[in-house]
């Protein structure tokens, strides 16, 4: 069990103490950035498909859901959406690209081979209703794991003058990885909200966080993401 | 409006559709700007000012003279964003002793292989001439293509240090600045060119790339004006280099 604040997160029952030793080093104050954006990684349908049950269940008809821990993190991610809507700061979502002739056969975002029992419908790429775009936010099609990967993302996010991330989504060891990795290697600070990401599985989900959060992101609570957005809405309220 | 440096390549149809269509309206500037300083090096310039005819008999992509007719341009300005803490950033090539990441440079020159030093002391082409050499604090971008951009990290120091905009000069301007440029304008990076601050190797380029540019990416505007604009910007808005244990070989003022 880690005592401090820094290791106090969803790895802290797997991570060895010889690990968190080793990684030691990486202990730091987080926090979210200034000027930030939220992103939003891959909410569509499919990922919810076959309702909050264990995705092992799902793995034949919906290989890409992940059932009982898209389904918990609905109601933060609805909190989350709706403080960064309160607060005034941009939203970026994506999806998978599938538009015709968009892409050359074996484009895809991981490697996984095709399940020949899976079902699919022609909603499966859509938002998630429950988080729909509104007017005003941005949704990213994307052929790759990074929302940066062959996308407008860092144009429009220049354009806006965004300086940092605040990342959610799914999956945390595939998509939400590779833009938080993306992002910082393009020079903004991350932070990813704990609670809003999720995975098919506890054990990947929580090391997939761990390596993030020691190297390249801060991974945060929920409620201290929606503090901060608050505090700073109330701080521009009071400017005006 | 006074005469600009393309005007004489224009066709009268050229000035009138121009015109007719809207471009070349003068952008804002941007607040938070960096000094791109695109491949001032010796392969560019040659070791001394000499008649472009002369110099390219050792340096094949040498400016000649016009390169160090913009020098002074260059110094001031660089000075000039150094005072005030703005970011300078200057960009170069970069090559494997072998040559073998020329790439698709090869393809268009019959000189390629050519890979003249300094006389003096035996540098390569690539390295930034003296008269501007980089200082402690300033940003150098190695590259392998036209784009400051392409391959390079130079994105995300813009990203880092919060830049909405650049100020660009160098060479050549139909090359390497505007492909920079470009790029620039893809990303939403606001792009000014000094108009004496770049050089080309043949004059039409030089003022038709210019005249482009204006049009559609940048605003050109002469050296005086974007000292004005520089003189007009707060000191020390960025997080610079320390520029501890960085060796320079920066001329003293």
């Amino acid at each position: 069990m880690a005592t401090n604040s820094f290791e106090n997160h969803a790895w802290a029952d797997v991570v060895p103490d010889d690990l968190l030793q080793i990684y030691s080093h990486y202990q730091r104050e987080t926090f979210v950035g200034p000027k930030p954006a939220l992103i939003l990684i891959d909410l569509y349908n499919l990922a919810y498909r076959g309702g909050p049950v264990p995705p092992i269940s799902l793995m034949d008809r919906y290989p890409s859901s992940c059932g009982i821990y898209a389904h918990n993190a609905i109601e933060p991610t609805k909190k989350l959406i709706g403080a960064a809507r309160a607060a005034g700061i941009p939203i970026f979502y994506c999806t998978s690209d599938r538009r015709p002739f968009a892409a050359p056969t074996g484009v895809g975002a991981t490697r996984r081979q095709k399940s020949s029992n899976a079902i699919s419908h022609d909603d499966d790429f859509e938002i998630f209703a429950d988080f729909a775009p509104q007017e005003g936010d941005v949704v990213i099609r994307k052929q790759r794991a990074s929302i940066f990967q062959g996308t407008p993302l860092i144009s429009h996010l220049n354009l806006l003058g965004v300086q940092s991330l605040i990342v959610c989504g799914e999956s945390t060891s595939g998509c939400v990885r590779a833009s938080c990795v993306d992002g910082y290697s393009n020079g903004f600070h991350v932070s990813l909200v704990e609670e809003c990401t999720f995975d098919r599985h506890e054990l990947v989900h929580k090391m997939n966080l761990f390596d993030l959060h020691h190297k390249y992101a801060d991974v945060m609570k929920v409620n201290d993401v929606i503090a901060h957005l608050e505090a700073g809405d109330q701080a521009r309220l009071a400017a005006e | 409006m006074t005469e600009r440096i393309w005007d004489k390549f224009l066709t009268e149809r050229d000035k009138t559709v121009l015109a007719a269509a809207g471009f070349g309206a003068l952008a804002d500037w941007g607040k938070r700007p960096a000094l791109i300083i695109i491949d001032v090096n010796y392969a560019f310039c040659d070791e001394k000012p000499m008649p472009i005819l002369e110099s390219i008999k050792k340096w094949r992509t040498s400016c000649g003279e016009d390169a160090w007719e913009a020098m002074p341009v260059l110094q001031k300005l660089i000075w000039l964003c150094r005072d005030k803490g703005i970011p300078v950033i200057y960009t170069t090539g970069t090559r494997r002793a072998d040559n073998w990441d020329s790439g698709s440079w090869s393809w268009k020159s019959k000189r390629r292989a050519e890979a003249p030093v300094l006389d003096a002391d035996g540098r390569d082409g690539n390295t930034i001439v003296d008269e501007i050499a980089p200082g402690p604090q300033d940003i150098v971008v190695l590259k392998q293509k036209p784009s400051g951009f392409a391959g390079t990290p130079l994105a995300s120091y813009l990203q880092l240090l919060g830049c909405d905009s650049l100020i660009v000069t160098g060479t050549t301007t139909s090359g390497c600045v505007r492909a920079t440029v470009l790029d620039a304008f893809s990303l939403n990076f606001r792009c000014t060119v000094v108009e004496d601050g770049c050089f080309d190797r043949t004059q039409a380029s030089h003022a038709i790339n210019l005249f482009d540019m204006h049009a559609k990416y940048a605003n050109v505007r002469p050296s005086e004006e974007v000292v004005e604009y520089i003189k007009s910007l707060p000191s020390g808005m960025f997080e610079l280099p320390s520029g501890a244990g960085v060796q320079t070989r920066m001329a003293a003022e």
